[in-house]
């Protein structure tokens, strides 16, 4: 009777265990899915292949995302920590540089720009100003970042 | 030298000029035209239209009229075309000068709301946190503040915007066009493709206006 017991208790432990892979791996595969068609709609990848003219390395941008996605992930979980002080500043700047990069892209690759701007111009008549507009809406997202990490907090 | 048969006329029309008010339009404004010299000025000073206010400001002109315009000109002329059988004519007035109040207006506007924006993006993902954990994974140890992450941070935003939209003030980095460009250029297309199409369905239902 016992041993009937113990196997049916191991038993829901082993299905346990693979209700909770089964879950997680569906919950990674919709959220990587989702992240990777949100990069594929805003053409970041395409922006950056022509503008750097190699359309035939885009494999490796795709490694890299993947690759990255990975990493930081596992590190954010499991507390994967460099503690070298020399290189802290180095790092500290140059990823931070690189987040900003890939946040501008993102905000300018958005439809709300690369749509109204042009037909905004065009309705109001100022279509000749449109890249000094261009320049107050950089340099719009330059300072609210900056005022919101330096004054606001 | 006896005149020999009219010549073929070969055309290509233009796909949209602009037209001053009250000029009429004519058949070497609206086309490119290829034929014996003879007939050329004739052909170019050719009338096809007078515009009159009820036309509105875009003026649909068809292969078919130009045809029978020509044909009343000279009846034994053949004519061939290439590309599009219609161009789009735009009356405009004396171009309104661009006004700088309304420049600076909407220039101060979107600084502010472009600043806002990234803020309230900032705060809808929680970025602070975030930002406090990258740096205590690259550092090792937690800070409250990671400014120097943050500064570089925000060049980089200035920076990202700037590649993704090709240029800084003019200045271009190379010679392909910018999104903004093609975005503009996608707009005017699908604009001249929408009246087109809704010119011939007036065609179609009243005859032609033109007449």
């Amino acid at each position: 009777m016992t041993g009937f017991r113990n196997k049916v208790i191991r038993l829901i432990e082993a299905l346990v265990i693979f209700i909770n892979i089964f879950i997680g791996l569906a919950g990674g595969i919709a959220v990587g899915g989702g992240l990777v068609a949100l990069f594929i709609v805003l053409d970041i990848i395409p922006r950056l292949a022509q503008l750097t003219r190699s359309y035939d390395k885009v494999h490796w941008f795709e490694g890299a995302m993947v690759c990255g996605s990975l990493y930081w992930t596992v590190a954010d979980f499991w507390d994967f920590k460099f503690g070298i002080t020399w290189l802290t500043p180095i790092l500290s700047g140059s990823i931070g540089l690189l987040h900003g990069l890939f946040i501008g892209l993102l905000a300018a690759a958005l439809t709300e720009v690369l749509n109204v701007l042009p037909i905004l111009a065009k309705r109001l008549g100022i279509v000749h100003y449109m890249f000094g507009l261009l320049m107050a809406m950089v340099l719009g997202k330059v300072t609210g970042s900056l005022f919101d990490w330096l004054i606001y907090h | 030298m006896e005149l020999r048969s009219p010549p073929t006329l070969y055309l290509r029309l233009r796909r949209r000029v602009s037209l001053q008010r009250g000029k009429p339009i004519t058949l070497g404004h609206i086309a490119e035209l290829l034929i014996d010299p003879l007939w050329y000025d004739r052909l170019t000073a050719l009338v096809l239209y007078q515009p009159r206010k009820e036309d509105g400001n875009i003026i649909m002109i068809d292969m078919m009229r130009i045809v029978s315009v020509v044909h009343q000109m000279e009846p034994a002329m053949r004519i061939e075309y290439f590309g599009e059988p219609h161009a789009l004519v735009d009356i405009v007035t004396n171009a309104k000068k661009p006004s700088v109040l309304l420049f600076i207006l909407v220039w101060l506007l979107l600084f502010f709301g472009s600043g806002l924006a990234i803020m309230n993006f900032h705060a809808d993902v929680s970025m602070l946190e975030v930002q406090q954990r990258i740096v205590e994974l690259i550092s090792g140890q937690k800070t409250e503040r990671p400014i120097l992450f943050q500064i570089a941070y925000s060049i980089g935003i200035g920076f990202g915007m700037v590649v993704f939209f090709n240029h800084v003030f003019k200045k271009k980095f190379n010679e392909e066009p910018t999104p903004l460009e093609l975005e503009i250029f996608l707009y005017q297309q699908n604009l001249n493709h929408f009246v087109v199409t809704e010119e011939y369905d007036r065609l179609q239902k009243q005859g032609d206006p033109l007449d």
